[in-house]
């Protein structure tokens, strides 16, 4: 026998307890690791590749920005008068409606834009044609269309009339990607919005600044609209994540010290248990080192048994997160990486030692006496 | 300039500062090789003696010397006892978990031994404890044990690093009177085998009787 196999043997001695131990503390790695895969999973698919030709500014109504702007509140005029301001290189015209669609939640977002300007949002076809002007055709995002079970040639429904799928698109945006876009005057006529639009798509000169001509266009318009810039949108985009980063950082403190106290927990009570024979390794010869080594050993153990046991609970746990949102209408898919089992074995290493080094010490510094004198 | 393998003057040792005085000036020479056993009343400190004798724990006052070691001013108590010291305890203290083999190797773990080496000599000592069907025994869990065969593992334990000394601490309390002989033929066997120094507390006149010499512990002192 070694040292090491003993080690590993000790903490298995009273099954129940073992299994408890581990279950607590993988249940915290395994929220770490879910919370990782998932918050991963959404950095990944929020990063915004921005395709030449995308509008820079997105004009709204006075009190709206391009996230929160809704239905017919601007004239369509505006689409032509932006031009004359100096530095706008072309405009296009988006009507937003949100139409009841089976797989999605909130229901789906369908944007009317003049065919000719679908590159202004960046859009690209990946598969099938752009839509007809006019008719009741439509294209949808790439993360949108799986979740409507919707592809080149199929029929949906949308305000209440049928109309075909004729193109997926690709715009390297997650937001984009979510939509479906049909033809303006076919949506203005669908949703009682003629001469409508919720949201003008204003592209500038290449060698202009986008927040200058923004500018520009608030001082020009100062109590119609507002205008928000593809800066200012990737900048809100990055604050909710930081904010669910921080979120995430705190549950997983929270499951680290809830393991870490279970951990002293076990250890304080199978050294409590083992005191005589604690007292009779130091009889034999055995180090207050070695008892110290040993005791932080087996608690090592625990939490790295809890780390593999945690790591397959977190991997199922956000699989089966991801099953749940898909079937709701996210478009969000958890990364399962390298880096999140080292994070997850670092943490069970650490919990493993601080949860650990307090009753090793106890135990190592039990006299042999006092140890052999306890019943 | 003499051959005592145990040399202590005027030992004192208490307990909860100062209001037990458990040995009150212990004076005790012991030669390499006897056999003696310790008797007295409940509570006269003969443990405690035995304890000190160990290097468990540190007397207060007086002067012990133990196999030419200073356990008065000596740092490395641990490395003393494990290579000086084995003990009998009255209970057998085996580790449930482990095997009877793993058991006996308990002490050697952390000393240089190599898996084999633990092996050879923890067999070399379970087969002079003379059990019947030691190959299926070596494998098994001490708990499958009786209170004998318990006590002869740990007498293998106690062995296994080659003590110059063994301390046992009543090793047949808690045996009837025919185990208690055999485990005592077992002690007695090393004793003249291996020219190991054993000292022995018990509480059994018969038991006691059977040593080279005895000595009465009294209130904390020999007398
Ligand atoms: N660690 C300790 N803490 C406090 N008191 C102790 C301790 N060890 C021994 N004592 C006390 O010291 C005295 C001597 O104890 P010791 O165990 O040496 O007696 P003993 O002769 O071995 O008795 P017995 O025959 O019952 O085993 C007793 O009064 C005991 O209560
Ligand atoms: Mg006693």
């Amino acid at each position: 026998m070694s040292f090491l196999s003993l080690i590993v043997k000790n903490p298995f001695r009273n099954r129940t307890r073992a299994v408890l131990a581990i279950l607590g503390i993988s249940i915290g790695i395994a929220t770490i690791v879910a919370l990782g895969m998932i918050t991963d999973g959404l950095t990944s698919s929020t990063q915004t590749t921005l395709s030449n030709g995308t509008a820079e500014i997105t004009v709204t109504a006075k009190g709206s920005n391009a996230f929160s702007a809704t239905g017919g509140t601007l004239s369509e005029s505006y689409a032509t008068s932006l031009l004359n301001i100096t530095g706008v290189n072309g405009t296009a015209g988006i009507l937003r409606g949100i139409t009841p669609a089976a797989g999605t939640v909130n229901g789906l977002e369908v944007n009317g834009i003049n065919s000719s300007q679908t590159n202004l949002e960046g859009i690209s076809i990946t598969n099938g044609t752009n839509f007809v002007d006019g008719t009741n055709q439509v294209i949808l995002g790439k993360s949108i269309a799986p979740i409507l079970n919707k592809s080149v040639g199929s029929t949906i429904s949308l305000f209440g009339k049928e109309f075909t799928v004729v193109g997926i698109y690709d715009s390297g945006n997650i937001v984009t990607d979510s939509l479906a876009f049909t033809s303006l005057t076919t949506l203005q006529n669908l949703t009682n919005a003629q001469g409508k639009l919720t949201i003008v798509a204003v592209k500038i000169d290449s060698n202009a600044n986008a927040t200058q001509i923004a500018n520009a266009i608030t001082n020009a318009y100062p109590t119609e609209l507002d205008t928000t810039t593809a800066t200012q949108q990737a900048n809100l985009m990055d604050k909710s994540m930081s904010g669910i980063n921080t979120a995430s950082a705190a549950i997983s403190v929270l499951a680290i010290v809830i393991g870490g106290i279970g951990i002293i927990n076990v250890m304080i009570m199978s050294v409590f248990e083992r005191t005589r024979e604690i007292g009779v390794l130091k009889a034999v010869g055995w180090k207050s080192s070695d008892i110290l080594i040993m005791i932080l050993g087996e608690s090592i153990i625990l939490t790295l048994v809890a780390a593999v046991v945690g790591i397959l609970l977190g991997y199922i746990g956000s699989e089966g997160l991801l099953a749940f949102f898909s079937s709701t209408g996210s478009v969000i898919k958890p990364v399962f990486s390298l880096d999140i089992v080292i994070r997850a074995f670092v943490i069970a290493l650490v919990v493993g030692i601080i949860g650990g080094i307090y009753p090793a010490y106890r135990a190592s510094r039990l006299p042999p006496t006092e140890a052999l004198r306890y019943e | 300039m003499n051959n005592n393998i145990i040399d202590i003057h005027g030992l004192k040792k208490s307990f909860d500062k100062g209001r037990v005085k458990a040995l009150n000036g212990v004076d005790l020479q012991i030669k390499e090789g006897e056999f003696i056993s310790i008797m007295g009343p409940s509570g006269s400190g003969k443990s405690t003696l035995l304890n000190m004798i160990g290097a468990f724990d540190r007397a207060d006052e007086g002067t012990i010397k133990v196999a030419g070691i200073d356990l008065m001013t000596t740092k490395s108590l641990d490395q003393f006892r494990s290579q000086k010291i084995g003990f009998v305890f009255q209970l057998h203290n085996l580790i449930p978990n482990l095997s009877v083999l793993e058991n006996v190797e308990i002490p050697m773990l952390r000393t240089k031994a190599n898996n084999k080496e633990m092996d050879q000599r923890a067999m070399e000592l379970l087969e002079l404890m003379n059990f019947s069907n030691l190959q299926d025994m070596v494998k098994q869990n001490p708990t499958r044990l009786s209170g004998g065969e318990r006590q002869r593992v740990a007498i293998a334990r106690a062995l296994v690093n080659h003590p110059s000394i063994i301390l046992a601490d009543e090793p047949t309390g808690a045996l009837d009177s025919k185990t208690t002989q055999m485990i005592l033929d077992l002690l007695k066997d090393i004793h003249e085998k291996e020219n190991v120094t054993l000292v022995m507390v018990t509480h059994e006149p018969d038991v006691g009787a059977q040593a080279d010499r005895t000595v009465y512990v009294m209130d904390g002192k020999v007398k």
